[in-house]
């Protein structure tokens, strides 16, 4: 599983940099997003739901950090950004 | 500050009235602190629920009291000054307290950037003293973070006073800004290179372009509109701000125990597409405000009067929706990109 961490990033940063990430995996793949404040989180969470990707919280959410796993599927879609 | 100097949004993770604590989180604080009930009665008018207190002071008279502060929004520390000056005031506005206004500075600032407090205080007193009103004192004090903002005083007329109450089934809404603020600052964050051009290249518009308009919107008082509001004879409303349009909508659907439909949102050209890339939510109505409109409920009969009033003061409206009686809130809507 690939892996990715937005611990620290400046809002919107956080989301653009998972974009990114999951533009460059195929249906099937997951990827672990661990980051640090709550409204990252959300957002990430919208934006999956949005382009229908499937989201779950990861092993290690805990009340400092979040984690979420991120599954890519032959109906999720995010266009090229750049 | 050298350009080598860390910007001054760079100091805080979260930036504007996206720095509110979420309204759930809010709700079992007031519950844990013994907040959670209702302490009207007797001079006090309202308080805890509503987005400033009201005491009775003399027969006529109420003193609406208020505090609010946050984290920057944008760089430009004399622009994040007017910009907390204007969402400080916004609270006191909402609830009908326009006159003798009075303002004390709340500032806190990362103790190697505090040279940025003296324009930080320069755009707030600017903006209060634009508003008629006076800054009186404050309190500054070294913090990681850096915020800005102000405790507010104001008068007004006990019996024109604004609540989340008084909202009827039947009531037309009213949003006196447009939408989006957070896209169009979040886009200017972006600059180090390695996604400016994935924003540029979402956005419909130079987000240079959306910024400054943002900013106007931002530092516009909602004094005008609070006058347009007690001419009118409107007694429910309140501000948009870090909870996004549904989230104060939904404060007034339960405190006035009415339905919310939300049919039209009037954006700022260029933010939908930019909150689509950052996953912000603007479309759905989720988006945090910072200083943002007025959100006013008003019987039919008294719409014209409204509309007229605002148009006096050039004071920007849309009709947005509209309370039922039904429940919680309700979103359809048309969407409006909106060009200053």
């Amino acid at each position: 599983m690939e892996e990715v961490n937005v611990t620290g990033a400046v809002c919107p940063k956080p989301v653009l940099i998972v974009r990114r990430c999951l533009q460059e995996l195929e249906p099937g793949d997951e990827l672990l997003v661990t980051g640090d404040y709550p409204p990252a989180e959300r957002n990430l969470r919208r934006t999956c739901y949005k382009h229908g990707f499937g989201v779950t919280t990861g092993p290690d959410d805990s009340s400092d950090a979040f984690q979420l796993r991120i599954r890519v599927s032959e109906e999720s879609a995010l266009e090229e950004d750049a | 500050m050298t350009t080598d100097t860390p910007r001054l949004t760079e100091y805080a993770a979260v930036h504007g009235c996206s720095c509110k604590v979420g309204q759930g989180e809010l709700s079992s604080l007031l519950a844990e602190g013994g907040l959670d009930e209702s302490g009207d009665g007797d001079e006090l008018l309202f308080g805890v629920g509503e987005d400033a207190s009201a005491m009775a002071v003399t027969e006529e008279l109420a003193l609406v009291t208020t505090i609010d502060y946050f984290t920057p929004i944008i760089d430009d520390p004399y622009d994040f000054g007017r910009v907390a000056a204007c969402n400080a005031t916004s609270d006191a506005f909402v609830k009908g307290g326009v006159d003798n206004v009075n303002a004390l500075v709340v500032l806190g600032l990362p103790r190697e950037i505090r040279d940025a407090a003296g324009e930080i205080l320069r755009g707030l007193v600017d903006a209060i003293e634009g508003m008629n009103g006076v800054v009186s004192g404050g309190h500054t004090v070294l913090n990681p973070w850096p915020i800005a903002g102000a405790a507010v005083t104001a008068t007004g007329a006990q019996d024109e006073l604004l609540t989340t109450r008084a909202v009827s089934p039947g009531d037309r809404l009213y949003l006196t800004k447009p939408l989006g603020t957070q896209p169009a600052m979040g886009a200017l964050r972006v600059r180090d290179g390695e996604f400016t051009e994935t924003v540029r290249n979402a956005a419909s518009r130079p987000v240079d372009a959306v910024g400054t308009e943002a900013l106007a919107w931002m530092t516009t008082p909602n004094r005008g509109a609070a006058e347009a509001a007690l001419d009118a004879g409107v007694t429910a409303g309140t501000d948009v701000t870090g909870f996004g349009l549904v989230g104060h909508a939904r404060t007034l659907a339960t405190n006035a125990g009415v339905g919310i439909e939300l049919s039209h949102l009037p954006v700022i050209a260029g933010t939908e597409p930019l909150s689509e890339l950052f996953g912000y939510g603007l479309a759905d109505g989720e988006s945090a405000e910072t200083s943002g409109g007025l959100l006013l409920a008003v019987p039919e009969r008294r719409a014209t009067a409204l509309e007229a009033a605002f148009e006096e003061r050039a004071v920007f409206y849309r009709c947005i929706g509209r309370a039922t009686d039904g429940s919680g809130v309700a979103l359809d809507p048309t969407i409006e990109p909106v060009q200053r």
